[in-house]
C-alpha cells in the first residue's frame, strides 16, 4: 500500500517534444521550431531552416549581373530596398564607379521609406503574435500602403522593387511625388503617436513584454546579432554611423536604442523611435537634394563588373545586411554569398527561449524581427 | 465627425434588420406552437385536448431557444466580423447577399458540408461526445434566464426555478470537461495544452464569478432570476449595478418629490438607521459597481474571449482545443462559444442591467409622456386580446432586454479588438492573486453593510 | 550567358598589414593578398586558424569580435573557408581565407578545415551552410549538418562542379513538364 501511495506522489513527468511549425500561425512563414517541453516551459530549442530555401546564391553564379538584379529584391522581400542597395555597393565598390549625388539622396530616401514599411509590417505582425488578433494590428497597414503606393509611382511595383540599380536608381521621380511624400511625412508622426497610445503603456502589453526574453550583451556580441536587437542590449553599433555609406555623414540624426535593457520591450520601443528617425533623414534628404543624373552608367543586358572581391553592407531594418562580391570581369558573378541579419540574428534564439513558457516563444521570436526569407535564402 | 460613417450606417441598418427577423422568426414560431395550435385546437375539440395544449405549451420554450440560438449565433458572427471591420479599417463582409448580410449562411452552409474528419489514434467516442457536451449546457443552462428576460411570460413561466442562478453556474462549469476531453482525445499536443489550460482558467475565474454573483444575491435575498429581475423594476436608480438596490430608496425619495407627498418618510422607511445607513449605501454602491466589473472580467475568461482566450490561443497553440475539428463538430464549438457569449451577456443584464426594465423611472414616464394611456389602448386591440400576439408587459421589456445585451457583446466585441492576449502564467495570478482576494472583501463589505440599508422595498 | 566564368588569376605577394604584423609577433605566420575593399585580407594555414582567431577576438587592442559571415568559395586551385571579421567598438575590419588546395584534397573526401563554432557560437550555423552548399567540413564542429538544404540532399550545390538534379521540373529531363 505505501509504494503504491509513494508513486502516486512522485508522478512521473515526461518531457514533451513539439514541432512548432513550419505551418503554424505565427512562425513568419516556415521556420520549424523542435522544442522539448517540460509542462509549458521550454527546456531545448532546436531551429530548422530551409523550408524556403530558393537557392539564391546558386541563382547568383548561375545569373548575369543584369539578371541577378531582378532577383535580390526577393531575399529580404520587406526590405528590398536594403539588398538592392547592398549589391549596388559591392559591385560599385569593386568597379570604381562614383554615384552621382542625387541618386546617393535617392537611395537614402527610398532607403530609409522602406525601413519604415519594415518596421510597420513588424509592428502589426508582433501585435498578432501578442494575441492582438483583429483589432489594432491592420492600423500600421493603413500608412503601409501609403508608402506602397509612392513606392509603385516610382518603381512600378509595390514590394520587389528593384529600383537601386548599379551606379545609380532606376527613375527620377517627378516633382508631384516629393510633394505627396512630405504630406505623408507631415500626418505619419501623429499616426505614429496614434499607435503608442494604444500599445506602449498598455498593461497586458507591458506584462507581456517588459523583462521578456532579454538579450545580455555578451550573448549578442557572441552571436553576432545586428541592428535594433543589438542596440536595445547596449552595443553601439549603426552601420549608418559607425562606417558610413552614401550621404549619411552629412545628416543628422541619432542611432536608437543604445544603453537598454535588451528586453522585448525595448525593441518594440526601439523600432518605434527608428520610424520617427526615419521621418528626420528624410526630411533633411527632401530638403537638401541637388538636381543632376541619377545614374553613373546606363545599364544594359550584357553589363560586366571589373574583376576583384569585396564585402559592402547597409544597415537595414534588421541589421548588417552585406553581399561578398567575387568578379572575375564577366557578366556573371564569380561567387555571391549573402551576410543576412536574419540568419545571424535568429541563431540567437534558442538562447533566449531556454526556460520561457510557450506563450512567451511568440512573443520573444516575434521581437527580433526574423524574416524567413532572409534566413533562408 | 466619424471617419468611416458610412459603415456604421450599414452596421446599424444590418442590426436592426437582422434583429427584427431573429426575434419576428422566434416569437413566430413561439406564438403558433404555444398560443395559437392550441386556441385552434380547443375551438376545434374543445375540452378533450387540453393534455395535447399543455404538452404543446410545455415544449414551446424549447423550440424557441433551439430555433433562436443557430441564427442568433450567425448574426452575432456576422456582426462582430463587421464591426471588427470598423474598428481596423478595412470593409468586412461584403460579397453575399446584400452588403455581405449572409455571409454567415454561407459559411454555415460550408462548415455543414464539409468532411468531418477524425484524426488517427483520436478517441473517437470522446472526440465526438466533446462538442455535444460542450454545447449542450448552453441551451438547458439558459432555460432560467428565459424566463427572467421575458418579464414571466406565460408561456415561459415554467422554466423558472427558485434556485435559478445557482443552477445556470452550475451548468454553466459543465463546458470545462468538454474543452479538457476535446483536448484530450484530439490526439494533438497544442489540443492538450489547450484543454488543460482551459481547465485551469474555468476553474480560477469560476470563483470570482461566483462570488460577484453572490454579492448581487445577497443583497436580493433570492435566489430566483425571475425575482431578482422584477426587484429592479422602477429606473436605473433600482437596477443592481447602482449598489444592488441600496439606491431604491433614493428612487422612492424622488418619486415622493415628484408626486408631492412623503418624502421624509420614503427616505426613513429605506435608510432606518439614520447617517449610519447613508454610509452603508455609499459603501454598497462602489462595492456592487467593482462586482459587476469582476462578473465582466471573470465572464470573458470564463467563454475564452480575449483577452483571456489562452485555450485557443493563435499565435501559440494553433488553435488549441479545437485544432483538430472540422465539419459540423467545429460548427458546433463555434456555435456554442458565441451562444456563450450571448448567456453571459443575458445574465448580466438580468443580475445587474434591470433585466427588462426601463431605465427612465416610471415616475416620470407616467407623469410627462402619453405611454400608459397608448398601453392602455394597446391593450384594447384584438391582437392583444384575442389572439395574445403581443403582451405588453413582454414586448417592452423583450426591447430593453435585446438593447441591452446586444450593447454588452458590442463591449466584449469592442474589448477583442483592442486588447492583447494575456500569458498564462499572468492570467492565473491575476485570478488568484487580485480577483478572488478582491471578490472576497466585497462580498464581507456587501455582508456588513446590507443590514443597515432596506434594499428592494 | 556569352562567356564563360573564370576563376580570378593569382597575385603576387605583398609586405604584412596592421594584423598581419599582429599575428606575427604572437608567432603565426600569414600570407598577405590585395586588399578586398579597403580591408586587409590574409591567408592561414589550417592549423594557425584556431590561435589566430582567438587572439584577434580577445586582444584588446585588436578586438575583433564580430564574425560577420564564413564563405566558403570554390577557387580554380583550391577551396577557400572566407571569414569577414569585424569589429563592435571600431572600424576595424579582416578577411581570413583558409586554402584547402584541391591536389591535397583525397579523393571522395570534403576539404576539412578547422571549425571555429566551439568558442565562437556565431559561427556555428555559418559553418553548417558553407558546409551544406560548398562542401567544407569544418573538423569539431559540434553538429555537423545541413541547414538549408534537405538532409538527404546530393552534392554541393555552389561547387563549380555540382551537376543539377534531373527531376521532373527540370529543363534538363526530357520529360519535363516546361
Amino acid at each position: 500500500m505505501a509504494t503504491e501511495f509513494q508513486d502516486r506522489v512522485d508522478l512521473k513527468t515526461d518531457e514533451m517534444i513539439i514541432n512548432m511549425g513550419p505551418q503554424h500561425p505565427a512562425t513568419h512563414g516556415v521556420l520549424r521550431l523542435l522544442l522539448n517541453l517540460d509542462g509549458e516551459t521550454v527546456k531545448h530549442v532546436e531551429p530548422v531552416l530551409g523550408h524556403l530555401h530558393r537557392a539564391q546564391e546558386w541563382q547568383g553564379q548561375n545569373r548575369t549581373w543584369f539578371q541577378y538584379q531582378a532577383l535580390i529584391d526577393r531575399v529580404d522581400y520587406l526590405s528590398g530596398m536594403f539588398t538592392s542597395w547592398a549589391m549596388a555597393r559591392a559591385c560599385e565598390s569593386i568597379d570604381g564607379m562614383v554615384v552621382p549625388p542625387r541618386a546617393e539622396y535617392l537611395r537614402v530616401i527610398v532607403g530609409e521609406m522602406n525601413r519604415i514599411t519594415s518596421h510597420l509590417l513588424w509592428l502589426g505582425t508582433y501585435l498578432i503574435d501578442l494575441g492582438a488578433m483583429f483589432g489594432f494590428p491592420f492600423y500600421p497597414f493603413r500608412e503601409r500602403e501609403k508608402l506602397f503606393d509612392l513606392f509603385e509611382e516610382i518603381a512600378g511595383q509595390r514590394m520587389m522593387y528593384n529600383y537601386i540599380r548599379i551606379g545609380g536608381v532606376l527613375r527620377d521621380p517627378k516633382p508631384q511625388w516629393f510633394d505627396k511624400l512630405s504630406k505623408f511625412l507631415d500626418e505619419f508622426p501623429d499616426r505614429i503617436d496614434e499607435y503608442e497610445a494604444i500599445v506602449t503603456e498598455n498593461p497586458i502589453f507591458l506584462n507581456r513584454t517588459k523583462g521578456i526574453g532579454i538579450l545580455k550583451q555578451s550573448v549578442a556580441k557572441d552571436y553576432a546579432v545586428t541592428g535594433p536587437c543589438a542596440r536595445c542590449s547596449g552595443i553601439p553599433i549603426d552601420l549608418r554611423k559607425d562606417k558610413p555609406y552614401s550621404i549619411y555623414p552629412e545628416i543628422e540624426f541619432e542611432s536608437i536604442g543604445y544603453n537598454k535593457d535588451g528586453d522585448t520591450w525595448d525593441r518594440y520601443m526601439a523600432r518605434i523611435l527608428e520610424m520617427r528617425e526615419s521621418i528626420k533623414i528624410i526630411r533633411q534628404c527632401l530638403a537638401k537634394i541637388p538636381e543632376g543624373d541619377i545614374i553613373a552608367k546606363k545599364q544594359a543586358a550584357g553589363m560586366r563588373v571589373k574583376a576583384g572581391e569585396g564585402f559592402a553592407a547597409v544597415e537595414s531594418p534588421r541589421g548588417i545586411l552585406g553581399c561578398y562580391v567575387i568578379s572575375t570581369g564577366t557578366d556573371k558573378p564569380y561567387r555571391f554569398r549573402w551576410r543576412n541579419p536574419s540568419f545571424c540574428n535568429l541563431s540567437v534564439l534558442p538562447e533566449l527561449l531556454v526556460g520561457a513558457p510557450i506563450a512567451d516563444i511568440m512573443a520573444i521570436f516575434g521581437s527580433i524581427d526574423v524574416i524567413l526569407p532572409d534566413v533562408d535564402r | 465627425m466619424i471617419p468611416n460613417g458610412a459603415e456604421v450606417f450599414k452596421l446599424s441598418r444590418l442590426s436592426i434588420a437582422w434583429l427584427s427577423i431573429i426575434f419576428g422568426i422566434v416569437w413566430a414560431v413561439c406564438w403558433s406552437i404555444g398560443v395559437g395550435l392550441p386556441m385552434l385546437l380547443e375551438g376545434q375539440f374543445g375540452e378533450r385536448v387540453t393534455l395535447i395544449n399543455e404538452i404543446l405549451k410545455a415544449v414551446t420554450p424549447i423550440v424557441a431557444i433551439l430555433v433562436f440560438i443557430p441564427i442568433n449565433a450567425m448574426f452575432m458572427v456576422l456582426i462582430e466580423r463587421r464591426a471588427l471591420a470598423i474598428f481596423t479599417v478595412r470593409k468586412g463582409p461584403n460579397r453575399v447577399g446584400p452588403d455581405g448580410n449572409l455571409q454567415t449562411m454561407a459559411d454555415a452552409v460550408k462548415l455543414l458540408l464539409k468532411e468531418d474528419i477524425t484524426p488517427t489514434g483520436a478517441d473517437a467516442f470522446m472526440f465526438t461526445l466533446a462538442p455535444i457536451l460542450f454545447f449542450a449546457p448552453s441551451i438547458f443552462g439558459s432555460l432560467p434566464l428565459l424566463a427572467a428576460v421575458t418579464n414571466n411570460h406565460d408561456l415561459f413561466k415554467i422554466l423558472n426555478l427558485p434556485t435559478g442562478i445557482f443552477y445556470i453556474l452550475a451548468s454553466a462549469s459543465l463546458p470545462v470537461v468538454a474543452l479538457v476531453m476535446a483536448g484530450w482525445s484530439s490526439n494533438n499536443k497544442y489540443s492538450l495544452v489547450g484543454g488543460l489550460r482551459s481547465a485551469a482558467q474555468a476553474i480560477s475565474y469560476e470563483i470570482p464569478l461566483v462570488f460577484s454573483l453572490i454579492t448581487v444575491c445577497l443583497m436580493a435575498g433570492t435566489l430566483d432570476v425571475v425575482k431578482i429581475a422584477q426587484q429592479q423594476a422602477g429606473g436605473i436608480l433600482n437596477w443592481n449595478i447602482l449598489g444592488g438596490g441600496a439606491l431604491a430608496g433614493l428612487n422612492q425619495f424622488f418619486a415622493a418629490i415628484i408626486s408631492g407627498q412623503g418624502a421624509d418618510k420614503a427616505l426613513a422607511a429605506f435608510y432606518p438607521y439614520g447617517g449610519l445607513s447613508y454610509v452603508a449605501a455609499l459603501v454598497l454602491v462602489p462595492c456592487v459597481f467593482m462586482s459587476f466589473c469582476l462578473y465582466l472580467t471573470s465572464a470573458c475568461a470564463e467563454i475564452n474571449r480575449i483577452p483571456f482566450d489562452l485555450p485557443e490561443a493563435e499565435s501559440e497553440l494553433v488553435s488549441g482545443y479545437n485544432t483538430e475539428y472540422s465539419g459540423i463538430k467545429f460548427a458546433i464549438f463555434f456555435l456554442a462559444e458565441f451562444t456563450n457569449l450571448f448567456v453571459v451577456a443575458s445574465i448580466t443584464t438580468v443580475m445587474f442591467l434591470g433585466g427588462g426594465d426601463n431605465p427612465i423611472p416610471p415616475y416620470l414616464l407616467d407623469k410627462f409622456t402619453p405611454f400608459p394611456q397608448m398601453i392602455a389602448a394597446l391593450r384594447e386591440t384584438p391582437l392583444v386580446k384575442d389572439l395574445h400576439l403581443i403582451n405588453p408587459e413582454t414586448l417592452f421589456a423583450t426591447f430593453w432586454v435585446i438593447a441591452k445585451v446586444y450593447s454588452l457583446v458590442f463591449f466584449a466585441i469592442l474589448i477583442r479588438g483592442t486588447l492583447p492576449r494575456f500569458r498564462i502564467d499572468q492570467l492565473m495570478n491575476f485570478g488568484w492573486k487580485r480577483l478572488i482576494p478582491l471578490s472576497l472583501i466585497i462580498f464581507v463589505l456587501v455582508v456588513f453593510a446590507r443590514g443597515f440599508v432596506i434594499s428592494h422595498g | 550567358m556569352s562567356t564563360e566564368t573564370k576563376p580570378p588569376e593569382p597575385q603576387a605577394p605583398l609586405p604584412a598589414g596592421q594584423y598581419g604584423q599582429f599575428l606575427s609577433e604572437h608567432g603565426i605566420n600569414s600570407e598577405r593578398l590585395p586588399d578586398s575593399l579597403g580591408a586587409e585580407t590574409i591567408v592561414l594555414a589550417k592549423q594557425d586558424l584556431d590561435s589566430a582567431i582567438k587572439l584577434l577576438r580577445n586582444s584588446s587592442e585588436i578586438n575583433l569580435d564580430l564574425l560577420i559571415t564564413i564563405s566558403g568559395v570554390d577557387m580554380a586551385d583550391s577551396i577557400d573557408a572566407v571569414y569577414h571579421l569585424w569589429s563592435y567598438s571600431h572600424k576595424g575590419e579582416l578577411v581570413i581565407k583558409v586554402r584547402a588546395l584541391k591536389t591535397e584534397i583525397p579523393q571522395d573526401q570534403l576539404p576539412t578545415v578547422p571549425s571555429i563554432a566551439r568558442f565562437w557560437p556565431s559561427a556555428n550555423w555559418h559553418e553548417r551552410e558553407t558546409y551544406d552548399l560548398v562542401g567544407i567540413r569544418f573538423t569539431g564542429h559540434p553538429y555537423m549538418r545541413r541547414i538549408l538544404n534537405p538532409w538527404d540532399w546530393d552534392g554541393h550545390p555552389l561547387r563549380r562542379d555540382y551537376k543539377q538534379p534531373v527531376d521532373c521540373l527540370n529543363d534538363k529531363n526530357p520529360h519535363s513538364f516546361r
